[in-house]
């Protein structure tokens, strides 16, 4: 990427930021400041683009995404309110309301949003060139072997191995990375209903389709970033900036844990407490305390570790991808497992679920919780293994699909 | 109506990517019913060959194209691959990876092109049906393409191609993947096919097969056409071996035998014999 | 698909008379009553259980105790929570397998695309369904082969994990090469080429299969509306 339009996103980012800093200093409600921020910055950024380039293709992503927020309150406004505890069924805890308004609304903002975009286009060009370039021959083998990869490993890992994540969108990730957002999107969404209705037993996992919004989310996440070259490699890079990628690398992903961990305590008035005192504490949360801070401990050392030994600075932008797509799929999936499923979907992140509702949260407050534990620490390891699957891959190969061009290492200056 | 030639005309072809073209100057020509093998050492550029050969280099797999591919004497470079797709057909090594994946039965597996260019029904049947006993294949009609055997999944991949009615067939080494009965197999397919008059290119490392059925062969090194002319001169053309190719049985028993003296007449005999046994 | 919509608008008995009304009833029309059930409960067993388990004895706002097993106790509310979901979960199982086992998958994508789905939207779902076995198979062929060269696929966690990471690679890779070839090979065979594909053929509809399809359509904004106006606090 050219070092103009770094200037540009650094430009979008740093305006963004501010506003949503100054809405939350006003005392705004974080998560709109966050939005407004993120929107904020998108706008700018396409703005730029528009005026220095005059590509619409920004402006066009920018104003689905400004339909897709507007939809979102709208919807929130009009349909269920999230933090109304006159909603919290009293005797259940339950919020079955807003969690089918919330699944309901996202996917009709996400269509509107969708339809915004594609449809400025078509009125501008008169064709659909940004999305027919994501579909091809090869990009519906490529979605067909990725949804058998996700319902293969996802069954694996949740009626077998009993581990509280899911490992069930490396194929949507994959697809999304190398075709686009749309594919992604596609793959991951029809992949989860085929799950659900289609795909015989013994590897049929009927809660799926519920979790279709869940993976379509992550499809468009994956070809975003795949777009903007997150998973380019970038071996043999001097120590320098590799201490600095990953120094970026540790305060992002503070930040976004951080965020995670904020949000979790303000919508649901609870505190995290990494080590509880065990006098006071139920052991299961002892241990968990523990396990998480390795697992934390682990994914930082093996960052290093990548950065140090490959000299690959690319470990750090996989794991910033992994992380912010855990967060989003975390917030996005939790109020389907607690509203239609009541917490439980039979797979190994029960526990986790169940370990909260004992420590006095509610379903809701379980579910994402578990969530935000399970989630970005799934996306991560999905991410790496998309990563490593990259690499196996020939240039030639990747070179074919529509965005492969973005997967292979610039060639040096 | 033009007569169904197929014509590589100094046909240069650069993969994506790549820094220097795989092909240079490949000219060759196809007559109506004509049998054209093609030998090499791998990477020489056979495959490279077909697939330029049937239109999918650079429609499908991308890279820089010069030169012109000629189909029944029209230039085919404005024509998309699913206009070519009824003209010429083009079969690969492994059989699994032809089949569509989504037939339940080998009838639906060979219907799946000519569905694809929604010919009419009664039409599609008749194809179908035609392709099938064309191979002799109508008892496997009902079974499932995935459990077949290699050597059954090629002739069901080649009934695909036939069901699309091509003027034209391409073959990039049908045999590479099968074990004797298959070769066997594919082999007597072929010699059918010929017989009937279909025109066809096929790229074999095994030289005894297109000893048996090819009319020409052309030899590829590095790229280029090194040699062409009738299939008997030149499999016995003592340079084939340094090209890397190994030639036919019956050429490397004849010069065994040159080497040892053998009298003429029973080396004719011998030969004949050799040729007879049905190729590996 | 639809009763899936009608039972997030029920409590506990809305979703129970769906079940009967929507699924066991046409099932014992169409004579599988029997797998349908033997499929629904063996599907729906493992998530059944974790629900009964989590919510009896994990309900945060249970007061009412039932019993106690050591520090654990289980109380009325979980249980009631877990039943309503149960009923839910039945509901939704029930006309999943119904879907299933009177639906073979080719059948579903030929009248999909007949009623106008995108031909290519129909061979990627097709083709997904026939990927999962290809793999299975696949994993075998390739499990086999480690085993012959005397890789251990039995014995402790560690060492099956190291035995199944080299198979995890090839598996994977190789289905995702693959994918070169078969874009050739189907391009080849006029995948691209535009318009309307002929079927060679398609399943039949009755007119009782239509008039059901619709019936079951329009419950789902009657409920939708009836709960919103609280008509329906009879079936708590």
């Amino acid at each position: 990427m050219d070092s103009a339009r770094w200037t540009r996103i650094a430009i979008g980012v740093v305006v963004g930021a501010l506003v949503g800093l100054g809405l939350y200093a006003t005392g705004q409600v974080w998560p709109l400041s966050a939005a407004v921020g993120v929107i904020v910055a998108d706008v700018v950024y396409a703005g730029l683009s528009l005026a220095q380039t005059g590509e619409w293709g920004p402006m066009r992503v920018a104003a689905g995404l400004v339909a897709f927020a507007a939809a979102t309150y709208i919807g929130i406004i009009g349909f269920g309110d999230f933090g109304d505890a006159n909603a919290v069924d009293p005797n259940t805890f339950a919020n079955t309301k807003a969690a089918n308004s919330w699944a309901l609304i996202l996917t009709v903002a996400m269509v509107i949003g969708a339809v915004v975009t594609y449809g400025l286009e078509l009125a501008q060009t008169g064709r659909l060139a940004s999305l027919s370039r994501q579909f091809g021959t090869r990009t519906y083998l490529l979605m067909a072997v990725g949804i058998g990869i996700n319902v293969i490993l996802g069954q694996t890992v949740a009626s077998a191995l009993k581990i509280p994540i899911y490992l069930d969108s490396i194929g949507t990730i994959l697809v999304g990375v190398l075709c686009g957002p749309v594919a992604g999107a596609l793959t991951g969404g029809l992949g989860n209903i085929l799950w659900s209705y289609v795909i015989p037993p013994p590897f049929q996992y009927q809660p799926a389709a519920a979790f279709a919004i869940v993976a379509v989310a992550i499809g468009v996440i994956a070809g975003l970033l795949g777009r903007a070259g997150f998973l380019r490699p970038r071996p043999n890079r001097p120590p320098a900036e590799l201490l600095a990628g990953g120094a970026v690398t540790v305060v992002l992903v503070g930040g976004l844990t951080w965020a995670a961990a904020l949000a979790y305590t303000r919508i649901f008035e609870t505190k995290i407490d990494l080590f509880p005192d065990p006098a006071k504490t139920d052991l299961i949360f002892v241990l968990l305390g523990y396990l998480a801070v390795a697992l934390v401990a682990l994914a930082v050392v093996g960052l290093f570790a990548l950065l140090l030994v490959r000299r690959d600075l690319t470990a750090a932008y996989v794991v910033v991808a992994g992380v912010f797509t855990g967060i989003v799929a975390a917030l996005i999936s939790a109020p389907i497992a607690a509203g239609v499923f009541g917490g439980v979907t039979a797979s190994g992140t029960d526990f986790l679920v169940a370990a909260f509702r004992r420590a006095g949260a509610d379903v809701y407050a379980a579910t994402t919780g578990q969530g935000l534990i399970s989630d970005p620490i799934d996306k991560v390891t999905t991410f790496f293994t998309v990563y490593l699957i990259l690499s196996a891959l020939a240039n030639r190969f990747k070179a074919r699909f529509p965005q492969g061009e973005q997967v292979l290492e610039e060639p040096s200056a | 109506m033009a007569a169904l030639t197929l014509v590589l005309e100094s046909l240069t072809y650069r993969y994506a990517g790549a820094l220097r073209p795989s092909l240079h100057e490949v000219s060759l020509e196809l007559r109506e019913g004509e049998v054209l093998g093609l030998v090499g050492a791998s990477e020489a550029g056979k495959t490279t060959i077909c697939l330029v050969a049937s239109g999918l280099a650079p429609r499908t797999v991308g890279g820089t194209l010069s030169g012109r591919l000629l189909l029944d004497g029209e230039d085919t470079a404005p024509l998309a691959m699913h206009d070519l797709a009824g003209r010429i057909g083009i079969a690969f090594a492994s059989p699994a990876t032809q089949l569509s994946g989504v037939a339940a039965t080998v009838y639906e597996e060979v219907a799946f092109g000519p569905m694809n260019l929604g010919v009419p029904r009664s039409e599609l049947i008749a194809r179908t049906e035609e392709a099938l006993s064309a191979l002799r294949i109508e008892s496997l009609a009902d079974r499932d393409p995935a459990q077949l055997s290699g050597g059954q999944q090629q002739l069901v991949a080649i009934a695909g191609l036939l069901a699309l009615r091509p003027a034209h067939l391409v073959l990039d080494e049908p045999t590479a993947q099968l074990d004797p009965a298959g070769t066997a197999m594919v082999a007597a397919a072929l010699a059918g096919l010929a017989a009937n008059g279909a025109s066809i290119l096929v790229a074999e490392q095994k030289t005894d097969l297109l000893a048996g059925i090819c009319s020409r062969v052309a030899a590829i090194d590095a790229g280029r056409v090194v040699l062409d002319g009738p299939a008997v001169e030149v499999l016995a053309d003592p340079r084939l071996t340094d090209l890397g190719v190994a030639p036919p049985a019956a050429v490397r028993l004849r010069r065994a035998a040159a080497e040892a003296n053998l009298p003429a007449a029973s080396l004719a005999r011998l030969a004949d014999a050799i040729a007879e046994v049905p190729p590996r | 698909m639809t009763t899936v919509l009608a039972v997030l608008s029920g409590g506990l008995l809305g979703p129970a008379i769906l079940a009967v009304v929507a699924v066991v009833l046409p099932a014992l029309i169409g004579r599988i009553l029997g797998r349908l059930l033997r499929t629904a409960l063996l599907l729906s067993l493992p998530i059944a259980i974790s629900v009964l388990l989590v919510n009896l004895f994990f309900f945060p706002a249970g007061r009412e105790i039932l019993f106690q097993v050591g520090p654990i106790t289980a109380t009325a509310e979980g249980l009631g929570f877990a039943l309503e979901t149960l009923a839910r979960i039945g509901a939704i199982s029930g006309a999943i397998t119904l879907f299933y086992l009177t639906t073979p998958p080719s059948e579903l994508v030929l009248d999909l695309e007949r009623r106008g789905v995108s031909p290519r939207i129909a061979f990627v779902a097709l083709a997904s369904v026939q990927t999962v076995p290809a793999l299975v198979e696949r994993a075998a062929t390739i499990t086999a082969a480690q085993r012959a060269r005397g890789l251990d696929t039995e014995g402790s966690v560690w060492r099956r994990l190291r035995g199944v990471l080299p198979l995890a690679g090839p598996v994977l890779l190789g289905s995702i090469t693959e994918v070169e070839e078969r874009t050739m090979a189907l391009e080849a065979r006029g995948f691209t080429h535009p318009g309307r594909r002929t079927l060679l053929w398609w399943p039949a509809d009755s007119a009782r299969q239509r008039v059901a399809r619709w019936l079951l359509v329009l419950a789902v904004p009657l409920l939708i509306v009836a709960r919103a106006l609280g008509w329906l606090g009879w079936l708590r």
